[in-house]
């Protein structure tokens, strides 16, 4: 445990996007696949900000003149993490919308079955 | 002096504009796409002489670098960029007859930004800003992709999103990774620092960084998703996908390799998955009857050759690379433009349909001949000349590896050479299919036509005068390869 804990946010993480590469690679279900994708996402944004962050810190916003930047989470990443979750969400969006239209032509969101493409 | 903010400002304008001016007047939106393209054809090509002089660094909100979020308007960045304003104009002006059915308005809008993104991604000089852009030429090329809406467009598209969003989970993660590295996103800033930190660290960033952008330059083994992807695609989506988008993707490889890495070592790993694709892309397009698998295929074939050009990471290997984007990306915009009518009229994609069509559509069919010429490497056609700058590259590094896979690429091309004047003998010299349809006889409209021409032309043309972008192509390179002088044009005063 002692091993772990200075990077178990890391661990975390990375947790988080392999549980959700597994779910993407091995599911054959087409919303098990996007409830994937969006686990990978979350872990990525996770990682994102918790690159950011440091034990104990607080917001920087320089309410008084007084205050030290030091202390301070870094604001950058989550700015991005800000970014890549609009992003997700219209991935995710466009994911579902495609996922009804495919049910609508093929009656099933089994990916075994969907094959109207090959090689 | 223009700025060249204006390349991103003003398209991206147009595009939310467009649904408000189909309101106002219901035939106006088709014309959009073409006036922001023509904008930014005329721009890049104004911009062009200065930045080979100088890059153009433009500061935003009035932060230096390395705070700001800025653009580096160099060589490589403005030729790219008036590329994509070319074929983006030309497909626009296609579009404007070829695209009837549908939700029209939303097609014109989601063509503008295809095209920003890949104009944003070659101008950015953010790490962070080149994964925006390129978030937003993947997600409106995943929209556009499934445009159709029949079941093979709709599935071709739901595959593509799900391999896309894991490449882009990947780039993020190795951003993350950078910023962790590094504290900074401005790609001179850590440029300039890279040697500062553990190779194993900046290993395993660059290695989620070429996978996540490898899923959309199609390298071998992330090119699932391309042949039904582009084979789905609407014609004139599919010649800016496989003109535009996939060059997209190698740009931001090779910007990250070279410019903020530096990684020279990673190169003969990636001739090797080069050739690898090369050799696939160009077997799988022998043995198709879908004429739109087959130049689909035949577009992974040429990004390996590509990426063999750029992996040499010699001068001249590199402006050999990026000479044949520009003729690949001609030649390629041609075909599927040309292929697009050709296939509405027989109503068939099989290879077989064309036959005889030298006869019915001769001004197309001519076209189309050209075009494939120039892709398997004739002269007088630029497709020649492109290859014949790779092959001269690989000789001068004097290298048995680069000599030995450069044989084995040109056995690609001659396997390039059989399938294309198989189509290419069908269409002149078999008689029609008996149950050939009247209509058939009927050439494209003159906003079809005139594209395609424009295209044959300037195939022709580059190709007879390759001076005309050989001094851009030594800059362009220069700008991709000569790290210190990037650092020192963006971070300068």
């Amino acid at each position: 445990m002692s091993l772990l804990s200075p990077s178990i946010h890391y661990v975390g993480c990375f947790s988080l996007v392999l549980i959700g590469l597994y779910v993407v690679l091995v599911k054959p279900n087409l919303i098990k696949v996007i409830i994937g994708i969006n686990l990978m996402d979350t872990g990525v944004n996770l990682f994102l900000v918790t690159v950011g962050y440091i034990q104990g810190g607080t917001a920087p916003i320089f309410s008084e003149a007084a205050r030290q930047p030091e202390g301070m989470v870094d604001p950058v990443p989550q700015a991005l993490v800000l970014t890549a979750i609009v992003i997700g969400v219209s991935v995710l969006a466009l994911a579902l919308a495609l996922t009804i239209r495919v049910y609508g032509h093929y009656g099933t969101l089994d990916l075994r079955k969907i094959k109207g493409l090959r090689w | 002096m223009v700025s060249p903010i204006l390349l991103i400002a003003v398209p991206l304008g147009l595009a939310f504009i467009t649904p408000l001016l189909g309101l106002a007047r219901k035939g106006a939106p088709r014309y959009v796409p073409a006036v922001a393209m023509l904008f930014n054809l005329l721009v890049s090509v104004s911009l062009l002489p200065d930045a080979l002089r100088a890059p153009i660094v433009v500061r935003t909100a009035g932060w230096a670098p390395p705070f700001s979020i800025h653009l580096v308007a160099g060589p490589l960045g403005l030729l790219l960029s008036s590329l994509i304003a070319l074929i983006g104009l030309l497909v626009a002006v296609y579009g404007m007859d070829y695209i009837r059915e549908g939700a029209t308005t939303r097609y014109h809008v989601l063509s503008i930004l295809i095209l920003v993104g890949a104009t944003g991604v070659v101008l950015t000089g953010d790490v962070f800003n080149l994964f925006v852009f390129f978030e937003i030429l993947c997600i409106s090329s995943y929209a556009l992709v499934a445009y159709w809406g029949d079941s093979a467009s709709v599935e071709a598209g739901a595959k593509y999103l799900i391999q896309g969003a894991i490449g882009s989970s990947f780039v993020l993660i190795g951003i993350g990774l950078l910023y962790g590295a590094f504290g900074a996103l401005s790609m001179a800033d850590i440029a300039a620092n890279v040697s500062s930190v553990s190779s194993f660290r900046l290993f395993v960033s660059l290695a989620f960084l070429i996978t996540g952008f490898g899923v959309e330059a199609a390298v071998f083994p992330l090119n699932a998703w391309l042949p039904d992807a582009h084979s789905s695609a609407p014609s004139s989506i599919s010649a800016i996908l496989s003109g535009i988008a996939i060059k997209a993707g190698i740009y931001a490889v090779a910007r990250v390799v070279y410019t903020i890495y530096g990684a020279q070592s990673i190169l003969p790993f990636v001739a090797l998955l080069s050739v690898a694709t090369l050799l696939i892309g160009e077997m799988c397009a022998f043995s198709q009857n879908d004429i739109k698998r087959l130049l689909a295929y035949s577009s992974i074939g040429q990004m390996g050759l590509i990426v063999f050009g750029l992996a040499m990471a010699s001068a001249t290997g590199v402006s050999a690379a990026l000479f044949v984007v520009i003729s690949h990306a001609l030649a390629k915009a041609l075909l599927f433009l040309a292929s697009g009518y050709m296939i509405l009229r027989t109503g068939s994609r099989e290879v077989s349909s064309l036959n005889g069509m030298g006869t019915r559509m001769p001004l197309t069919s001519l076209c189309f001949t050209v075009g494939a010429f120039s892709l398997v490497g004739l002269p007088p056609f630029v497709g020649f000349a492109s290859k014949f700058m790779i092959v001269r590259a690989a000789l001068e590094t004097a290298d048995t590896f680069f000599v030995v896979l450069l044989a084995i690429a040109l056995i690609g091309t001659v396997i390039e050479g059989a399938y294309f004047l198989r189509i290419v003998q069908g269409l002149y010299f078999k008689p029609a299919p008996q149950q050939a349809r009247e209509e058939t006889r009927k050439e494209p409209p003159l906003s079809a036509l005139v594209p395609v021409g424009v295209l044959a032309a300037l195939i022709v043309a580059v190709g007879l005068y390759p001076g005309l972008v050989e001094r851009a192509l030594g800059a362009a390179a220069n700008d991709l390869l000569d790290r210190d002088s990037y650092v020192q044009n963006v971070m300068g005063d």
